[in-house]
């Protein structure tokens, strides 16, 4: 167990929140991903989060922080969608544009920011109280 | 008791350079001549002052390290979250406060006690 345990915890939630965030870029930069018909069509990630069990011998309150499992695919149907004039449309007319939802995505984006921040914000008050515990009496 | 192993400790230190492993030997040299047993004169568990400061040196420079690890991977790319290195280096300045609390702590209590009138 490390003497500052908060960072670690913190630092695992960043992490996980800084794979969140990634995983949410690659969904809205394959927003408009067109695949053909006979194609799976771009799948969205989601991120699976999950808490790590305390080590033994740590203290009470002292947990594993959080980690990104495992990553969920969205669905490979996408959206088919009528577009003769695309070159990958088959005989038909369809094509596969990929199933993101854009507005959940962004909420989600927002809120892996702020979550990101607010363990920011855990590691400096960490800090700054540890900080303040060794000027104890000091000079 | 507590202030000869940091008086020849801080003496291991001035004369050489200052590795924890030095430090350790220096506190190990002292104790044998010492008069009262430490761990016998309100010791515990965790040994004497001196060996419980040697560990936390290495532990500064097991920290320091980490955070030096990381500075070379953020200049050379490789770094892979940007807060591994700013924490790490969060704690190892906050380690070596720590210590150097402690020390300036000890470094006071034996100026105190050499100040005693006689």
């Amino acid at each position: 167990m490390a003497i500052f345990p908060v960072f670690d915890t913190a630092s695992s939630a960043l992490t996980t929140n800084r794979i969140w965030m990634d995983a949410i870029s690659d969904n809205l930069a394959n927003v408009n991903t067109i695949k053909p018909f006979d194609q799976p069509a771009f799948q969205a990630r989601f991120i699976e989060a999950q808490e790590l069990p305390s080590q033994p011998g740590d203290p009470i309150g002292v947990g594993g922080g959080v980690t990104a499992a495992a990553v969920e695919y969205g669905d490979s149907t996408g959206i088919e969608r009528y577009e003769p004039g695309n070159p990958m449309a088959n005989a038909q007319g369809i094509v596969r544009s990929p199933d993101v939802d854009l507005s959940q995505n962004m909420t989600d984006l927002i809120i892996a920011q702020r979550a990101y921040e607010l363990n920011l914000a855990v590691v400096d008050r960490a800090s700054q109280s540890y900080q303040q515990a060794i000027q104890i009496n000091g000079k | 008791m507590t202030v000869s192993p940091i008086g020849s400790m801080m003496s291991a230190a001035a004369a050489g350079p200052t590795s924890a492993a030095q430090l350790a030997q220096g506190v190990q040299q002292a104790a044998p001549g010492a008069t009262v047993d430490p761990t016998s004169a309100g010791g515990q568990a965790g040994g004497d002052f001196g060996n419980v400061v040697v560990n936390a040196l290495q532990g500064v420079q097991d920290s320091q390290n980490t955070a030096n690890t990381l500075a070379v991977q953020a200049a050379t790319g490789d770094l892979t979250d940007v807060h591994n290195y700013t924490i790490a280096a969060t704690e190892a300045s906050l380690q070596t406060e720590l210590t150097v609390a402690v020390r300036d702590r000890a470094v006071e209590a034996f100026n105190q006690i050499m100040a005693m009138q006689i």
